[in-house]
């Protein structure tokens, strides 16, 4: 009990960090914006216009240099996302790196002060979640803690972010946990609240959408809504598919990977001297897609596509930064494009153009990150109009399953399927997956050179009590596997002077130190015998890996699971 | 000083055109005459004499900075305070033209609260404190329409509901403003929106769905347009749509919704003859009592909240001065503050772009002149 409200209080505490941190992220990055001169607001108020285009130019490019050079003192030699965090949760492998996600942040910063289209809240969620699993490690707390704790600071981020406590708690549950358990909810609520007050208290902004409270669609329009959807989902296919083929295509480029984003911001900077909507997250951009005649359908469908290409680009290229705004301004261009579709086929004055834009941006964010109750929460707590939430729910019904359908859960899921790690049946699969057999090799097994004779093998495995010997040659490499079983017969058929490479068992498959223990199961369902054999890229003998061990570990990474996802304490 | 010799000084210095000194044992204070000077003698000056014993002497201008440029350049300053926009005194702070004011020497509110939490956000610049704020809002004819009022700006470009012609301020500010705000935008995005085009051309597509449009310059035009019945509704100063209502019971009545409102300030000139009694004064004439009493003669809005609680009745007519002061929670929630940084960058350009449209859609170059539709 005691313990339990020690995570809570941890929870809050490491709640109101987050939340501090995400606010002086998004202040930091206004502030950059003002002064680099991408914020309209300052572009407007600067002195000398006739320069804008040299700036406009010059600081993508120059904040793609510095991204370029801060990403090299990475590992992975690339920023870490919430696809990172889904991982290490997952797998429950947890203990995010300080390092990495520190200069992530930083690089993120970067990014999004210098005018690249990429998102804000991907870096927060990370930054949220680093901060999480350090103060797990500085308590010395245990994998299942750490994972909670994560969930803490992802929660507090979106709720900082978004204003909204219950989309933050929400977005913990469904994108990151991806199960619920009341031991893990309510250190994530107290962190969401604490976010919470603290962003009602130190960031002041306005509600992302505002909408007259006399507007209420009529029954016709919800089934265009849903429609909206579907159509969003490809829309989110289109989006995704981009960004993934912007990344494979870059590294065909001729040019070194630090100079990439560079390149990208370049090419950003001229692409919007002549569309300055694509530059930055877009709020601007974003505002006016919510107001009918802002836009005309051909302004939108030309922002639209150049949103995408311009955010694959500036992500594909090696900017770092999220997915989400970029996102959210593409699906509320859609959804504008929608109802000045039908207005234009009503031929009506629309009351109701925000609800067809909101339908939008939720068709498209939810697919993307893989979380419709979010997207849903998030248009519900910043607008606080029932009508516009359910307008969204009939959007989200066909967008979230028809884009799972065709693309995959999510962008993220999507992206750690590419890196091996397939999260779509569940948990229990992506901890064996995560898991090595290395971590249950042994050497104790009989191993015997391929010279020996059937006789002396017998011999051998009677004195080990083993029923199985591993040939191994003078180089060390592995050679096959013989059985006591088959030996035997060969004895009584009168072969005991046979050398038992002859007996080698066909078909039994070897094992390497990085295959993972799901791997390995799938290996073992062809085989009947003890063990199998591990061995190095070169062929070289490292040991062996019971089957035993193997059915060991799945029961034992199976109850840890349980005991996180349905215990209350 | 013997009054003889002083005399003869002021005349000696008046020959020479030179301002006239303020006399050395009073204070002088720059503000801007009329209605609005009455009303600071009797809550500020008298009181600040009769507390201190140093006289005030009350100087008129029409704010600019062309005078103060020229008599800190020839060291000759007559004025300890002047009453400035904050805009203006933003400039004149840039120049050197004033001494920097810390707001530590403004006293607390009489139950404690500090002054940082007391004034209204941005009421403390470098060289400048805000004392009042006062706005441009929109009046209406109590009988142009018959069982309905306008109640949000949105109304003001709504010429179904509420048919007419409208007068209007004959420059960008305030205007733009409105237009995008009709569009349900949110106050806090108003200047980032309309530092786009797209923002830009949607304010001026809205004020081009007006069928008429007066454009006034003079402060005095528009009370005196709703007065005739030339126009149904129209843009303002609240103080003067005050005067009218309650002085020259003119039907009109006041809209809130969408209020813009400008900070007023204390300012201290460089070189001011007695810059300590100057600072008192500033202390003095912003303590929460001294502002709730200006508040009640004149309608504008104190920069202190617990200033703009204690408000009460006119003390001549007794009339209820907290519902026409700007900054009253019920007039000021959906009250814009005119972002002053973004027009001293943008003003120029803004005026341009306005003029241009002006032209385009067929208006007159000259002042004051009504705007035919095409």
């Amino acid at each position: 009990m005691v313990r339990f409200l020690g995570l809570v209080l941890l929870g809050a505490v490491i709640g109101g960090l987050a939340a501090l941190a995400a606010a002086g992220f998004v202040n930091a990055v206004l502030w950059l914006n003002e002064t680099l001169l991408i914020s309209p607001r300052s572009r407007m108020m600067f002195e000398r216009p006739e320069l804008l285009v040299v700036t406009t130019l010059a600081v993508p490019a120059l904040g793609g240099l510095v991204v370029g050079a801060l990403h090299r003192a990475i590992p992975e030699r690339r920023p870490h996302t919430p696809a990172d965090v889904i991982a290490a949760v997952q797998t429950r492998r947890g203990r995010l790196p300080a390092r990495a996600g520190g200069l992530s942040a930083l690089t993120a910063l970067i990014s999004l002060g210098a005018g690249a289209s990429v998102g804000q809240y991907g870096p927060l969620v990370h930054l949220g979640a680093t901060l999480g699993s350090q103060g797990a490690r500085l308590l010395r707390l245990g994998r299942s803690e750490d994972n909670i704790t994560i969930a803490c600071g992802v929660a507090a981020a979106i709720a900082t972010a978004f204003s909204a406590p219950l989309a933050g708690i929400v977005f913990a549950h469904e994108v990151v946990l991806r199960h619920y358990a009341l031991r893990a909810f309510a250190p994530i609520a107290a962190a969401a609240l604490v976010g919470h007050v603290i962003a009602t208290s130190v960031l002041e902004r306005g509600a992302l959408f505002h909408v007259g409270s006399t507007a209420i669609p009529q029954a016709w329009e919800f089934a265009v809504f849903v429609a909206i959807g579907g159509l969003g989902a490809l829309v989110a296919g289109a989006y995704i598919r981009a960004l993934l083929g912007m990344a494979r295509l870059a590294g065909h480029l001729p040019l070194p990977p630090v100079l990439r984003p560079a390149l990208a911001g370049l090419l950003l900077g001229l692409v919007a001297l002549w569309v300055p909507d694509i530059l930055g997250i877009g709020q601007e951009t974003l505002r006016f897609a919510t107001i009918a005649g802002a836009f005309t359908g051909g302004e939108l469908l030309l922002v639209l596509a150049l949103k995408i290409a311009a955010t694959a680009l500036c992500l594909g290229l090696g900017f770092s930064g999220g997915v989400f705004s970029p996102a959210l301004v593409i699906g509320t261009l859609f959804g504008a494009l929608c109802g000045t579709l039908v207005g234009v086929l009503n031929g009506t004055p629309q009351e109701t153009f925000v609800f067809y834009a909101v339908c939008g941006m939720v068709a498209v964010t939810a697919p993307v990150i893989g979380a419709p109750l979010t997207s849903l929460l998030i248009v519900f707590e910043l607008t606080g109009n029932y009508a516009l939430t359910t307008a969204a729910l009939a959007s989200v019904t066909l967008a979230s399953p028809i884009a799972a359908q065709l693309f995959g859960r999510s962008l993220f899921d999507i992206q750690l399927n590419a890196r091996g790690l397939d999260l779509s049946a569940g948990r229990g699969r992506a901890v064996l997956q995560d898991t090595r057999v290395a971590e249950h090799l042994t050497r104790e097994c009989v191993s015997l050179a391929p010279t020996t004779t059937v006789e002396a093998a017998i011999r051998a495995l009677g004195e080990a009590r083993h029923g199985e010997a591993y040939l191994v040659d003078a180089d060390g490499r592995y050679r096959g596997c013989v059985t006591l079983p088959e030996l035997e017969a060969t004895l009584q058929a009168g072969g005991a002077r046979r050398p038992i490479s002859d007996r080698i068992e066909a078909e039994r498959p070897v094992l390497y130190p990085d295959t993972s223990l799901w791997d390995a199961m799938a290996r073992l369902e062809e085989v009947t015998g003890e063990a199998l054999a591990v061995i190095d890229d070169e062929g070289i003998f490292q040991g062996v890996v019971y089957e035993a061990r193997i059915a060991r570990a799945y029961l034992r990474h199976s109850d840890e699971l349980r005991r996180e996802e349905h215990g209350t304490g | 000083m013997a009054p003889a010799r002083r005399i003869l000084i002021a005349l000696w210095l008046a020959l020479l055109g030179m301002p006239a000194p303020a006399s050395d044992d009073a204070l002088g204070v720059l503000s801007w005459g009329g209605a609005y000077e009455r009303a600071q003698r009797q809550a500020l000056f008298e009181p600040f004499t009769e507390a201190t014993g140093m006289a005030v002497e009350a100087h008129r201008y029409d704010g600019g900075l062309e005078g103060l440029r020229r008599a800190v350049a020839a060291d000759e300053v007559p004025w300890d305070v002047i009453d400035m926009t904050r805009s203006e005194a933003m400039a004149a702070c840039d120049e050197g033209l004033l001494e920097p004011l810390s707001p530590d020497l403004l006293a607390p509110a009489p139950d404690g609260t500090p002054p940082a939490q007391d004034f209204l956000p941005d009421s403390f610049g470098r060289c400048a404190i805000t004392h009042t704020l006062f706005a441009t809002v929109v009046a209406y004819r109590r009988d142009a329409f018959p069982g309905r009022r306008p109640t949000s700006i949105a109304d003001l470009f709504d010429q179904q509901r509420f048919p007419g012609p409208r007068a209007l301020q004959r420059t960008p500010a305030v205007n733009l403003e409105w237009a995008l705000l009709s569009y349900r935008v949110p106050e806090e995005e108003l200047y980032r929106l309309l530092s786009t085009p797209r923002g830009l051309r949607l304010a001026l597509d809205r004020l081009a769905e007006l069928d008429e449009i007066r454009w006034w310059e003079a402060g005095d035009t528009p009370p005196r347009l709703l007065a005739e019945g030339e126009v149904v509704m129209a843009s303002g100063y609240n103080g003067r749509f005050f005067d009218a209502m309650v002085n020259r019971g003119v039907p009109i009545e006041i809209l809130w919704d969408g209020q813009v409102q400008e900070h007023e300030t204390w300012a201290i000139p460089r070189g001011a003859p007695h810059p300590e009694a100057a600072r008192d004064f500033v202390r003095f004439a912003t303590t929460t009592e001294r502002l709730a009493e200006l508040a009640r003669r004149i309608p504008y809005g104190p920069a202190r909240q617990s200033a703009a609680m204690q408000v009460t009745t006119h003390p001549e007519h007794g009339l209820d001065m907290r519902l026409h002061i700007p900054t009253h929670p019920l007039n000021a929630e959906r009250a814009i503050v005119k972002d002053e940084a973004w027009y001293a960058r943008t003003l120029s350009r803004m005026r341009d772009y306005f003029d241009a449209w002006l032209a385009d859609t067929g208006c007159a170059a000259s002042a004051d002149t009504d705007c035919p539709e095409p």
